[in-house]
């Protein structure tokens, strides 16, 4: 039983984390906005500078768990640039109506449907203010002969996302602490220490499911993708709670630009809707389970 | 990351079931009905296990165990919950009664008490809550009063599970007014038979002889009923807490019933809507959710890192988990015409499971003790 990422993967977290940082940090996602086009050579190289891209996850365990650890570094600043859906080497769509949050980089993807139906898709080009469209292009797709696992490319954009959870909930935390009202940190009233401790477990939770689901891919488990879709059922019920608490919390001035929980927020959108919303994943999960349970403990005890 | 628990665990998992299939009649539901074959039960179950040394299976050899990795006892409590606890009151000894003796006991009384743990003997009951004293624990005022070369106990607890079965309580009390009020407090251990000692049921809507009221009238104990230092009897509760919190794994018997929840309905499953199936699908990550985060306390705690708000995460998820699970349940139950035997076997757990779950959330620290630990961890306060 070992639980966590290797000692390797958390250690080049951080040094992505820092990295990021050192690139500009909060500011990298407010840059890419005022320069969409220029949003890539904000990111990439500094990424190809510590090797990101030389990572094949499929290629090996400390390879793979060195990615979803980028992944969730990259969350942490709510970069504006694709990492999971390049690491991942494919991105998942729903053929019906494909976008993916690619918009102004200039690349041919690989694109899988849920069933494995495989594409290369080329986004078209964006319209009007990032605020709106928040990098979401839309996709054209050409169909390919054979197919793909998608499960990689559900499970690496989810580590971005408990990434981005996991920094508004230590903005948030930071914040009820400084921020005084009625001569105390807000911090000090139950009815907000309450709304951070709900806002926690559904974080711990996530973490506990992501990392499980990692484990799920990595070791094969004939299962994989539906954990990824029980996953993304639980990953936007917690993102959607921490953001919905961080925002109360922070009342106002979380809207405004000027704070980094907006960026982040705003960034972790198109993870909960692309490449399907909660109430789609609750149904592709429903669907695959038919008459049968999750696998857990006692799945095959009734078989 | 490996989450594979190992041929060790999946062996005593069947082991267990096997066990629990030949000894446990089907539909046993606890000790705590009308009929006292069920206690009965519990008891021959546990000197089954005690025979085969599965009882104390956590504990060290020298103390009758087996010594068994964390994971394996994991494996049992998962397994002992989902089937109705059929240790009955035993796993209060086997849990933290006597590794509490192991720690804190003197060498008369880890000689008297812990075979008799071992061998599935005795049954305890935890004297701690009062009718002022809920959440605010440190607040009790059952106490007892140098006489002679003795104490004299008085005081009433009150939520007392398993007082009319118990021969022992394990019993809080103050002996002393200290700088704070968790200062000054004793555990002593009295018998159930000694005089001044009154139990009295409370009748409730969980059932029989769950939890009494427990009287104490001039009770006599001596030094040598003492358990760990004197006054300090705040610390030793401390630990049996941390036992408690993290040592009920609720999430499988909710695992356990939503697992079966097809197959007893059988063809009336696709007839189930949507909307509550997407509910049981949650809950089944839930149950995921839960046993992976009481799986990272447990590693935490080995590495000795472990927080009171990571164990204070858990107990809130899996608490909530319960009551929810229970509540899809029996939506299911009532979407359906159950009729077989099966069937019928189904319904009563899922009722008995409604019923219960409706105290996760008070019982062993109620969620906004957890949520106020949680906060405390989270913002440094």
């Amino acid at each position: 039983m070992q639980i966590d990422l290797t000692e390797e993967a958390l250690e080049y977290e951080a040094t992505v984390r820092r990295a990021l940082e050192a690139a500009g940090g909060d500011e990298l996602a407010p840059r890419a906005a005022a320069d969409p086009e220029g949003r890539a050579a904000l990111v990439e190289p500094v990424l190809a500078g510590l090797g990101v891209w030389d990572l094949d996850p499929t290629g090996s365990v400390d390879e793979l768990e060195a990615a979803a650890a980028v992944c969730r570094a990259a969350g942490w600043w709510g970069v504006a640039y694709p990492v999971a859906e390049r690491l991942a080497g494919r991105i998942v769509v729903d053929d019906r109506k494909p976008q993916a949050v690619v918009g102004g980089i200039d690349r041919t993807w690989e694109a899988v449907t849920l069933d494995g139906r495989r594409f290369t898709a080329t986004a078209r080009p964006l319209a009007g203010l990032v605020r709106k469209h928040a990098y979401v292009a839309d996709l054209d797709l050409t169909a390919v002969d054979g197919s793909a696992d998608p499960v990689l490319a559900l499970v690496l954009p989810t580590f971005t996302l408990l990434g981005m959870v996991e920094r508004a909930m230590a903005m948030t935390r930071q914040y009820v602490n400084e921020r005084e009202q009625f001569g105390k940190p807000i911090g000090r009233f139950q009815g907000v220490q309450f709304q951070l401790t709900d806002a926690e477990v559904e974080r711990a939770g996530f973490e506990a499911l992501v990392k499980y689901t990692l484990w799920s891919f990595e070791a094969q488990q004939p299962e994989a993708l539906q954990d990824a879709l029980a996953l993304r059922v639980a990953a936007i019920e917690a993102a959607d709670l921490v953001f919905r608490i961080s925002h109360q919390l922070f009342g106002a001035i979380g809207f405004c630009d000027e704070t980094p929980i907006s960026w982040v927020s705003r960034a972790s959108v198109p993870l909960r809707r692309l490449p399907f919303g909660l109430a789609d994943a609750r149904s592709q999960l429903v669907a695959s389970l038919g008459d049968r349970g999750l696998t857990g403990i006692f799945s095959d005890l009734f078989a | 990351m490996d989450y594979d628990l190992g041929p060790e665990v999946a062996e005593l998992r069947r082991e267990l079931r096997g066990l629990i299939d030949e000894h446990v009649p089907k539909g046993y539901l606890s000790p705590f009905t009308d009929d006292p074959a069920d206690l009965a039960v519990a008891q021959d179950f546990c000197k089954v296990l005690a025979d085969r040394g599965q009882l104390c299976i956590a504990w060290p050899e020298e103390w009758g165990g087996r010594g068994a990795s964390v994971w394996e006892q994991t494996a049992v409590r998962e397994e002992m919950w989902a089937a109705w606890e059929p240790r009955g009151a035993q796993y209060m000894g086997v849990n933290w009664v006597g590794p509490i003796f192991m720690r804190h006991g003197t060498e008369a009384q880890q000689q008297k008490f812990i075979p008799m743990i071992a061998k599935g003997d005795v049954i305890w009951c935890q004297g701690f809550s009062e009718p002022n004293a809920g959440s605010d624990l440190a607040a009790i005022q059952t106490s007892a009063k140098r006489d002679g070369d003795g104490w004299r106990i008085n005081g009433q607890k009150i939520w007392t599970s398993y007082a009319t079965m118990a021969e022992f309580c394990f019993l809080l009390v103050r002996t002393s007014k200290g700088e704070k009020k968790q200062h000054g407090l004793s555990i002593f251990i009295v018998p159930m038979d000694a005089p001044g000692v009154e139990v009295r049921p409370i009748m409730a809507m969980f059932g029989p002889h769950h939890v009494n009221e427990v009287f104490f009238d001039d009770v006599w104990v001596t030094e040598a009923d003492l358990l760990g230092p004197l006054d300090h009897g705040w610390d030793v509760v401390n630990e049996v807490l941390s036992f408690e919190r993290v040592g009920i794994a609720r999430y499988a018997r909710d695992e356990r019933l939503l697992q079966w929840a097809p197959v007893a309905l059988g063809e009336q499953w696709d007839a189930l809507s949507d909307e509550v199936k997407s509910r049981w699908a949650r809950m089944l990550i839930h149950c995921r959710r839960a046993r992976l985060m009481a799986y990272r306390v447990l590693e935490l705690q080995q590495k000795g890192t472990v927080t009171p708000g990571d164990t204070a995460a858990y107990r809130i998820a899996v608490t909530r988990l319960d009551q929810e699970s229970a509540d899809v349940l029996i939506d299911i139950v009532n979407a359906s015409v159950l009729e077989s035997d099966e069937q019928l076997r189904f319904k009563r757990e899922v009722e008995e499971h409604w019923r219960y779950s409706l105290s996760a959330t008070v019982a062993s620290g109620s969620t906004e003790v957890q949520r106020i630990l949680l906060a405390r961890n989270l913002l440094g306060a």
